[in-house]
């Protein structure tokens, strides 16, 4: 990481700071008249209360303990929502009461379009309820009150409330909250400048699409200390314009849970994801990736350190992945990526049976996926080093049930897929147990261990066109294996091994 | 040229028949508006009314129950019909009001044709506990209007034609309960009026109106019972009478 940025993020945390404690006035939200019976609809009242906290100065808008039932509000420059420990801001289950902001495009309980310093703080909870909001959603599009085309009998994301969609903002604080069910992704900050997430908790199962926290086009960004149990992913980021990238990031101490991935770029990755640090992240019971990079719509990746990785009972560890779906023209890339300190179990069945919203089953029959790195001919991934790294797999791929063997016919057989929506799965059975790797340049490994807990028909790792591989320091734990060839290599050039 | 009239006018009762029949009724509970007087129906309401005004007009039915609601504006072609027990119930909290086109009321419709308010029921405007609630945030500082400004009206219209109100009972308006402004083709018959718990509530204020029928409705309002501006003509009452039994004319 350059000097630079660290002083970037350094300098924008003290101006958070500052502007933030400059206006401390506190206003009770009752004293609008917001009632916290969980049955008076307080929308009006909240937006005329942050309407003139806003023009007043600024300061803080204080929802005591209660349940204040609320659709959508707009937060002004110069106010933070403080909930109170016990305080619940509680979504409409109308979705009649929710806006969808015509610049936006999406629905939200908590909008912010183009303010600064703005904030969500204290001990308190955001429930979107949207598992109720949504069918109720459906019932209206059934009855023809509401246009929809209900592809997958769901509602599109964008006709779903959120719970917080905050929009080219500067300075932004939300902290200690509790964030719960909202209709479609729990908290998106697109464009914005300085933003600061922290000790968070996430608890959201409540229907599909509901995303942890998803920072899209950001610049200057810090993610820490949060928790979230989510049914999709779990910190995403993305790049919806192709004139703007996610940069300058720091994510640390987190936690998380997913029926779909962990930390992740894209899936929508049109401008690009530049200079993070992710550090300390626990992935667990977590159905797909813990860690996964698409550039498949154009866009650029490079200078992504992620340092301190456990990922427990998670189906796949890294998939790293170069695509061609909306790039218009545009030429991906994907470089320098460092993965350094990583422990990671993956499991022999379903690592999310059992909660809500759970993910597909899809892409069979293969016996388990291997970590993959997969670029396309034309755009390969560059300079990616994993340092430090422990993979135990279950192993026992059986070739009766799935079967890639390492001839050429077999290798070339798998579909490059360049159109496709990314996910480890894609390719279905793949020729390895531990690390897949295709289109890549400058791939080192240092350090490695990769176990199969049981006999596997793959070797653990096979490259097919990757220019110069190093491997050092590499352990292989299969039974029955001894004098197994566990690295293959097609169609790859300056390959080492030490 | 004479069949090219024929042919015309037989488009234009074809237009006028499928109007007819597009003139649908439509529950209340199809836009999941609810009868149990806390859930506040404001933006359900809207929804409905611009659905059906947009799919050809109709009728939004009530039926028995209390119907919370914050301002709501009417649309062309569109009739509130409050079957009896029906309430439509202002609510308290003074935010929920908007000012429209320079109008603040629980209805406001400007600009539109062809609506009305019909039925047996009640419109409540809740005028004392919204009367409270302005002035408790009058006095924390929070809403720079005066209390007249700032108290909403039950009904307010600007400019629009063939509107009708009939059998209503309007009650408690925290305002004026009927302003009508720039109006064509303004029928009100068999409504009660009773608005007495603010000061000087208005029956019926007219203002610039063209065409207007008023017969058999019962005022009992603290202010005056109906005013109408010189500019206003056309207008007939036939019936109206006060709590008094005073008959009730249309003179300014």
């Amino acid at each position: 990481m350059n000097p630079g940025f660290r002083g970037m993020v350094a300098s924008m945390i003290l101006i958070v700071f500052f502007t933030l404690n400059v206006f401390a006035k506190d206003y009770k939200a009752s004293d609008f008249g917001a009632k916290a019976d969980g049955v008076t609809l307080n929308t009006c009242t909240i937006q005329k209360a942050i309407d003139f906290i806003s023009e007043n100065g600024g300061g803080r808008l204080v929802f005591e303990a209660g349940n204040y039932l609320t659709g959508s509000i707009y937060l002004k420059s110069n106010v933070t929502i403080h909930l109170d420990y016990g305080a619940t801001l509680l979504g409409s289950t109308n979705p009649f009461d929710y806006v969808k902001d015509k610049k936006i495009g999406w629905m939200s309980m908590i909008f912010a379009v183009n303010q600064e310093n703005i904030g969500i703080s204290g001990k308190g909870t955001i429930n979107g309820r949207g598992f109720i909001t949504a069918n109720n959603m459906v019932a209206y599009i059934h009855r023809g009150i509401f246009t929809d085309p209900l592809k997958l009998d769901r509602p599109n994301e964008t006709n779903r409330p959120q719970n917080i969609y905050f929009r080219e903002c500067r300075n932004v604080r939300v902290t200690g909250i509790t964030l719960r069910d909202p209709a479609s992704w729990n908290q998106t900050y697109d464009q914005c400048v300085n933003l600061y997430v922290a000790d968070e908790i996430v608890d959201s199962k409540s229907y599909w699409n509901n995303d942890g926290i998803d920072v899209v086009d950001c610049d200057s960004v810090e993610i820490r200390n949060c928790y979230f149990d989510a049914a999709d992913d779990v910190i995403c980021f993305k790049s919806h314009d192709a004139k703007k990238i996610c940069q300058n990031v720091i994510v640390d101490n987190c936690v998380g849970r997913s029926s779909a991935n962990g930390l992740k770029f894209g899936t929508v990755s049109r401008g690009g994801f530049r200079n993070f640090k992710v550090t300390n992240l626990t992935i667990f019971d977590t159905f797909r990736s813990a860690i996964t990079f698409a550039a498949v719509d154009g866009g650029e990746i490079e200078n992504i350190v992620v340092d301190g990785v456990r990922s427990i009972n998670t189906g796949n560890v890294i998939y790293l992945r170069i695509g061609d779906r909306w790039s218009q023209g545009k030429k991906p890339f994907m470089r320098n990526i460092s993965i350094s300190n990583v422990y990671a179990e993956v499991p022999f069945g379903k690592p999310d049976a059992g909660y809500n919203y759970e993910g597909p089953v899809e892409d069979l029959p293969r016996n388990i996926s291997p970590a993959s790195i997969v670029g396309l001919p034309d755009h390969k991934i560059e300079n990616v080093k994993l340092k430090n790294i422990e993979i135990v797999y279950p192993g026992a791929g059986n070739p009766l049930y799935a079967k890639r063997g390492l001839t050429s016919a077999e290798l070339d057989s798998i579909p490059e897929m360049r159109t496709a929506y990314p996910e480890f799965s894609q390719f279905k059975e793949l020729p390895a147990w531990g690390f897949y790797l295709r289109h890549a340049t400058g791939i080192e490994f240092e350090n490695v261990t990769l176990t199969a807990q049981k006999k596997d028909y793959r070797p653990s790792i096979v490259m097919d066109d990757v220019t110069g591989a190093t491997f050092s320091r590499m352990r292989f734990n299969e039974p029955e294996s001894s004098g197994k060839e566990q690295i293959f290599r097609y169609k790859s050039e300056n390959v080492m091994i030490k | 040229m004479k069949s090219i009239g024929l042919r015309w006018s037989v488009v234009f009762l074809v237009l006028t028949l499928t109007q007819t029949v597009w003139a649908k009724d439509y529950r209340a509970s199809v836009f999941g508006i609810k009868s149990d007087g806390v859930t506040l129906n404001t933006r359900s309401i809207q929804k409905a009314v611009d659905f059906i005004s947009e799919n050809g007009g109709g009728k939004l039915v009530f039926y028995v129950g209390r119907y919370l609601t914050g301002t709501i504006t009417l649309k062309s072609n569109v009739t509130i019909q409050l079957e009896e027990g029906a309430i439509l119930v202002g609510t308290p909290s003074i935010y929920d009001y908007y000012t429209v086109d320079g109008m603040k009321a629980l209805i406001v419709a400007n600009n539109q044709q062809n609506i009305g308010i019909t039925g047996k029921g009640v419109i409540d405007g809740q005028g004392t506990t919204v009367l409270e609630q302005i002035n408790n945030q009058i006095s924390k500082g929070y809403m720079k209007e005066t209390a007249l400004q700032a108290s909403p009206a039950l009904i307010a219209m600007d400019s629009c034609r063939q509107v009708t109100f009939s059998e209503l009972n309007l009650v408690n308006a925290c305002g004026n309960v009927q302003t009508y402004s720039g109006c064509r083709e303004l029928t009100i018959r068999d409504v009660t009026v009773k608005s007495t718990v603010v000061a000087d509530s208005k029956g019926l204020v007219l203002s610039d109106c063209n065409g207007v029928k008023l017969s058999k409705i019962y005022f009992e309002t603290s202010g005056k019972e109906c005013v109408t501006d010189g500019k206003s003509k056309n207008i007939t009452a036939d019936g109206c009478k006060n709590e008094m039994g005073k008959t009730v004319s249309a003179k300014n």
